[in-house]
């Protein structure tokens, strides 16, 4: 990707700046990933599955509103009070506007990510097992969600059908965790459904911060060297997710409102 | 700046073709194109709406493919030398945005962080008169200011082609006069400026070269004087179904518009005539008008399509 990072950083500040003046879209890209450190607060001091289901639940949260949503209403946004085609006329390269409007909403969720993991400890829970998963985990997350948004955004006609276009992936995010923990469910619906970028997304979260193994799991019992041949699975099928997203974005993109 | 090629022309269009949509929708907007913006000119691209100049100029800002022909912007291509071009051209859309929240000083330091080697932005405030407005948020401008920002930006990195897509339409007079006055000023800094303008005052006071377009094509090419000249001159007056049709030098009659008008190639012989022939059959001619060809005649009928005589007007034409 042809990008000067100077120009990228310069752009991604003015969104920034500009993230700061719209309260909702302030409000989703910062406020609302920080409310699910509150679970913490809940269950028993310490449990491993109140840890785990409070910081997949942040991790859903972080990856979909700041970026997915936020990264898609921008976009939607500035495409239609066409200030990308005046951009375009100018020294702006493609990928750096794409990069640039990702970025606040990247940063958040992936501040967040790690914000959450001194606060988790103060609230009883051990450090992660394998912290590189969980990083990994959050990067691939933040990536794959906003090439999602860039995608989603090619058939999003406005910002206020963004409300509707945005569905499919929420509940496709969102409800992949949820059947791979219900207990009385077909095998292979349970199978089907671990591979879903969201089942994906908690895996990595319960396996690389939690040690925990399979859906099921409520201890800690993998260590260190063994999160990663657990780990293997759902990051293939998180990497598998990303690069499907990238090139439905790459082939999707639309810089102007249809006429 | 670099003015040293005046032989060489900044833009070089030959056989453009843009077509939208596609079987039974598809339409073509842009028809077979020939155009040359000489280095250091202002060349207006004039034309009603929906001649295809925008469409013409998305290709030229590397915006849009285009369907056939060949394009070269300061001897490069649009498109795969697109990062040199966008270093050495400024570029107005005809319709833009920006984003409301910010200020009119924020909107052009967001623009200025994107360029090699911008102006500053205090200069180009001062250059457009924004200086009481800086701290002002785009959406509480006028349009009018709205479109001096745009321009500001399209000359912030100091261009040697500035290409305008109707730089005036929705200015008021004075702004549009502002707006003239800056052109002049590009000129006089060694660019080139092609401008596209539906206004022919316009047109007429700032351009060297006009490319008078319609329907797809362009179908005038030269200096006001040499497209106007060749085009017949008019008599007209109240209507009077009875005035011969052969006078001197007279080529048609018109009846229409409630006013009868005599299209003429020797305006004087004409007049004398028809002055002679009133005088005879004591006829008074109500509301007498008699003018030279003017820009706007030839305009006015290309864009009735009801160009009268093309071919001995091809005169600065390729």
């Amino acid at each position: 990707m042809d990008l000067s990072i100077k120009r990228t950083a310069h752009l991604a500040r003015w969104n920034l700046v500009l993230l700061t003046r719209n309260r909702l879209a302030f409000v989703y890209a910062v406020v609302m990933p920080l409310l699910p450190l509150l679970l913490l607060l809940t269950g028993d001091r310490g449990s491993e599955t109140a840890g785990a289901s409070a910081i997949t639940t942040l991790f859903l949260v972080a990856g979909l509103f700041p970026v997915y949503y936020n990264v898609l209403a921008q976009f939607v946004n500035r495409r239609d009070e066409l200030v990308l085609k005046r951009m375009r006329t100018g020294e702006v390269r493609d990928s750096e506007l794409v990069a640039s409007i990702a970025l606040p909403g990247i940063a958040s969720a992936l501040g967040v990510s790690l914000v959450a993991i001194p606060v988790a400890v103060a609230f009883g829970q051990e450090l992660p097992v394998n912290v590189l998963l969980y990083v990994a985990g959050a990067v691939f997350t933040v990536v794959m969600l906003s090439a999602f948004a860039f995608w989603t955004a090619a058939w999003t006609k406005s910002a206020e059908s963004a409300q509707l276009t945005s569905l499919p992936i929420i509940l496709i995010v969102s409800f992949g965790p949820l059947f791979t923990s219900i207990s009385g469910l077909p095998d292979v619906l349970r199978d089907l459904a671990e591979f879903t970028p969201g089942s994906a997304m908690s895996e990595m979260v319960r396996i690389g911060w939690f040690g925990l193994d399979g859906p099921d799991a409520t201890k800690t019992t993998l260590d260190f060297a063994e999160t990663w041949s657990v780990a293997a699975e759902p990051l293939l099928v998180i990497v598998a997710w990303t690069f499907v997203a990238i090139s439905l974005a790459k082939r999707s993109m639309r810089w102007e409102p249809r006429s | 700046m670099n003015n040293d090629s005046g032989s060489k022309p900044a833009v070089r269009v030959r056989g453009l073709r843009r077509t939208y949509g596609t079987g039974h929708d598809a339409y073509e907007a842009v028809r077979g194109v020939d155009l040359d913006v000489p280095a250091g000119s202002i060349t207006a691209l004039l034309g009603t709406n929906g001649a295809g100049k925008t469409s013409t100029l998305e290709v030229l800002e590397g915006l849009a493919p285009a369907s056939a022909g060949e394009v070269s912007v300061l001897g490069l291509h649009p498109v795969s030398d697109r990062a040199e071009i966008r270093r050495r051209t400024g570029v107005l859309l005809q319709r833009s945005g920006f984003s409301g929240d910010l200020t009119v000083r924020e909107t052009l330091r967001q623009w200025s962080g994107t360029l090699t080697n911008p102006r500053p932005v205090d200069e180009m405030l001062g250059l457009l008169s924004l200086e009481d407005r800086a701290d002002v948020r785009m959406l509480a401008l006028s349009g009018g200011e709205t479109r001096r920002v745009d321009l500001a930006s399209a000359l912030m990195g100091d261009p040697e082609l500035v290409i305008l897509d109707e730089p005036t339409t929705g200015l008021d007079p004075e702004s549009r006069r502002e707006v003239w006055r800056l052109v002049d000023g590009l000129r006089e800094r060694g660019a080139t400026v092609l401008i596209t303008t539906h206004y022919l005052e316009e047109a007429e006071t700032l351009a060297d070269r006009l490319e008078i377009m319609h329907a797809g094509q362009i179908v005038r090419s030269g200096t006001p004087t040499e497209i106007a000249k060749g085009h017949p001159s008019t008599i007209s007056f109240a209507p009077r179904p009875d005035v011969p049709e052969d006078l001197l030098g007279v080529r048609r009659v018109i009846h229409e518009h409630n006013r009868t008008t005599l299209e003429t190639s020797a305006l004087q012989d004409s007049l004398t005539e028809l002055m002679a022939w009133a005088q005879h059959n004591e006829v008074r001619l109500e509301d007498l008008d008699a003018r030279s060809p003017s820009l706007e005649s030839v305009f006015l009928a290309i864009a009735d399509g009801r160009d009268p005589d093309p071919s001995p007007l091809e005169v600065g034409s390729l």
